[in-house]
């Protein structure tokens, strides 16, 4: 089989998740970005590209990790060329540019994924596994939390970029929500302190609260915390005959007591011993482009976690619970491509 | 030394119907200036697999008396009811009447309307009425509490409080019978935090949203609430969620717990006042062995200080009514899963 030619776009944050991963695994990496690119390149033995075009003639896959609001356009260009993509997750801004998406996959007939990572996060695939093979009965009520130092770019805070803390980051765990207990019946969300002329409080917290359709009852939290807290992340699912829990505070493989506090915190998990979630994440994506079997999640997750997101809003904007029916989401409508 | 015969309070429990009475028995029995009588005329007929009636308070070696009528008539200085929540408003009635203190078990009614009614009755007779939350005395919310009027979290965000716990099923019916329980775990399990909520911000919520189920113990014939999630929001734009289900399954080692995780804006602190203890593995079965302070003691001597220095101790019959509202809220709201304003 050839080497895997992937073309990155963007060098930012995530980037540095993917990039690493993407060499580890053996492919031919090449990278674009408005911005950072000679510097992501020279960090791991990437190839800067200085246009897009080009990136599209010496790719097969595109991987796009940019900021939200480009990936409609980015991940449309992508597929145009005839190019299997991988999007960073949120999908799109909105349901629109995430179904729009969609449809020119289908029509161009390319493999496109979004990369919810957390569902590779092995705490998080072990209690999908166990559920789904029975281990705790029904799930019935289920609890996800996620938080610390917020997001440092600024467009994380910027509304119509990126759809606030419940799009960038409480989407995995509506993700893992819907993964673990079914499709969804109603959202209900708050959020403390309120978006206020489209800019997202640099700390806030938000809950929403998912109905599936069997009944069983989900919460989600999700945290922005000032700097230097740390990143946690926890999940509890009760189900008819047991329950699973994980906290990331306990347990780990590592428990440091040193005497100068940790400083330097990171939006984004911090990196263990185990093998990195984003390289499990990469391979099976690898696989699935090279015509393996098909990834734990698919298009239509990445549009059906969009649309969660954007009902949390709509519920936290009109202060009512919102019903939601997966089927009609992704019903067929014709976009103007 | 009749003096000294006289010093001892005189405090009647009524009821062995909530599984509390028990703790609260042992303890006052051990206080040497209480004696104590204990009366459950409906144990005999309750069918639970526990004992009750005459056959617990021999077990515990408490004075039994066979009707609430005679634990009256012999003139308590202060009683504690732990009957079926359905029953509390009349014997907090009847105990006022009589002019005894009042220690009564959570949740104080099952309805706003009967809560209200019970804190008239003490008003007219001029006695106490405490409701048993003993989470408030756990040194951990103790701490809590002090730490967030400190500052140390700057601005309170958002809180999220779970009480979780395993179903009382054959031991104690009524749990699960709405005709004396008033409902399920909605009930049983969101009156704990809201009373900690109640506590921490000194405000009362503008709206409650809940759902509900009844996945767990379905298999049970449990015709009652069993999952349940209940979000409420204060006029300060506080958030808050509480997890009251039934979900600590019957083969965990412990009966469960409660958390509060407060989030402000410069951090969070979590407590779980029911996490402290050595755990392993026997034959067959983990191994869970609490320790900690004894919350029902702090509780009852607060109420006790309260019955002797005349004063009204806290928390108190309107922060009973406070929780019993905001549950009843829930309530409403679960039948729509839309939210309900305060």
């Amino acid at each position: 089989m050839p080497r895997l030619k992937v073309g990155m776009i963007g060098a930012g944050g995530v980037s540095h998740s993917h990039a690493p991963h993407w060499v580890a695994l053996g492919a031919q990496v090449s990278v674009y970005a408005v911005a950072g690119a000679q510097e992501l390149a020279a960090a791991y033995g990437l190839t800067a590209v200085p246009t897009l075009p080009q990136l599209f003639g010496c790719s097969d896959v595109i991987d796009i990790c940019t900021p939200t609001l480009t990936h409609r356009e980015l991940a449309l260009g992508a597929i145009g060329a005839g190019k299997d993509v991988l999007c960073e997750k949120p999908l799109g801004r909105t349901v629109e540019d995430a179904k729009v998406i969609a449809a020119a996959a289908r029509v161009a007939g390319v493999q496109v994924y979004p990369a919810h990572v957390v569902r590779f996060f092995p705490e998080y695939a072990a209690m999908h596994e166990a559920v789904a093979a029975g281990a705790i009965g029904a799930p019935a009520v289920l609890r996800f939390s996620r938080g610390g130092e917020g997001a440092t770019s600024d467009w994380f805070f910027d509304e119509t970029a990126s759809g606030g803390i419940i799009l960038d980051q409480m989407i995995h765990d509506l993700d893992q929500a819907r993964w673990t207990a079914g499709e969804v019946t109603s959202v209900f969300a708050v959020q403390n302190p309120p978006t206020a002329g489209g800019r997202i409080p640099r700390n806030v917290v938000a809950h929403v609260t998912l109905t599936h359709v069997n009944g069983a009852i989900s919460h989600i939290q999700g945290i922005w915390g000032p700097k230097g807290m740390d990143f946690r992340t926890s999940f509890e699912v009760a189900g008819g005959a047991g329950v699973l829990r994980f906290d990331s505070c306990a347990g780990g493989t590592t428990v440091a007591n040193l005497a100068a506090p940790q400083v330097g915190t990171s939006y984004l998990p911090p990196a263990s011993a185990e093998e990195s979630p984003y390289l499990s994440e990469l391979r099976e994506f690898a696989r699935a482009f090279q015509g393996g079997p098909r990834p734990r999640v698919c298009l239509d997750d990445g549009i059906i976690a969009v649309a969660l997101a954007q009902a949390a809003q709509a519920s936290i904007a009109t202060g009512r619970a919102i019903e939601f029916d997966t089927s009609a989401v992704l019903a067929t409508k014709e976009f103007a491509l | 030394m009749s003096g000294a015969v006289s010093a001892r309070t005189k405090v009647a429990v009524l009821s062995f119907a909530h599984g509390h009475a028990t703790g609260y028995v042992r303890y006052l029995l051990s206080r040497l200036d209480v004696e104590v009588i204990a009366c459950d005329p409906d144990g005999a007929t309750s069918g639970d697999t526990g004992p009750r009636g005459l056959e617990l308070a021999n077990q515990l070696g408490v004075t039994y008396v066979g009707s609430t009528q005679e634990a009256l008539a012999w003139g308590p200085d202060a009683v504690v009811v732990c009957s079926e929540n359905i029953n509390h408003r009349a014997l907090v009635e009847q105990a006022a009447a009589a002019g005894a203190q009042i220690l009564c078990e959570k949740p104080l009614a099952t309805t706003a309307a009967d809560a209200a009614a019970m804190l008239a009755a003490v008003q007219r007779a001029g006695v106490a009425l405490m409701v048993a939350y003993p989470v408030r005395f756990s040194p951990s919310f103790v701490d809590l509490l002090a730490q967030v009027r400190a500052g140390a979290l700057g601005e309170v965000l958002a809180v999220m409080g779970t009480n979780n716990g395993q179903i009382p099923l054959s031991e104690r019916q009524w749990f699960t019978d709405p005709a004396l329980s008033g409902g399920g775990c909605f009930v049983d399990h969101i009156v704990h935090c809201a009373d900690l909520l109640d506590s921490l911000l000194g405000q009362q919520a503008t709206s409650v949203r809940a759902v509900s189920n009844a996945i767990l113990h379905a298999e049970a014939g449990v015709q009652v609430e069993t999952g349940g999630m209940v979000t409420i929001t204060y006029p300060s734009g506080v958030i808050a969620t509480i997890d009251c289900s039934w979900s600590q399954p019957m083969s965990a080692p412990s009966w469960g717990g409660l958390t509060l995780e407060v989030v402000g804006t410069k951090g969070s602190i979590k407590i779980s006042p029911f996490a402290s203890h050595v755990g392993g593995y026997g034959a067959t079965d983990p191994i869970w062995l609490p320790y900690g302070p004894d919350l029902d003691a702090a509780m009852i001597d607060t109420f006790l200080r309260g019955v002797t220095e005349g004063r009204n101790p806290q928390p108190d019959g309107q922060v009973g009514l406070r929780t019993v509202s905001l549950m009843n809220a829930a309530q409403r709201s679960a039948l729509t899963g839309q939210p309900v304003a305060l």
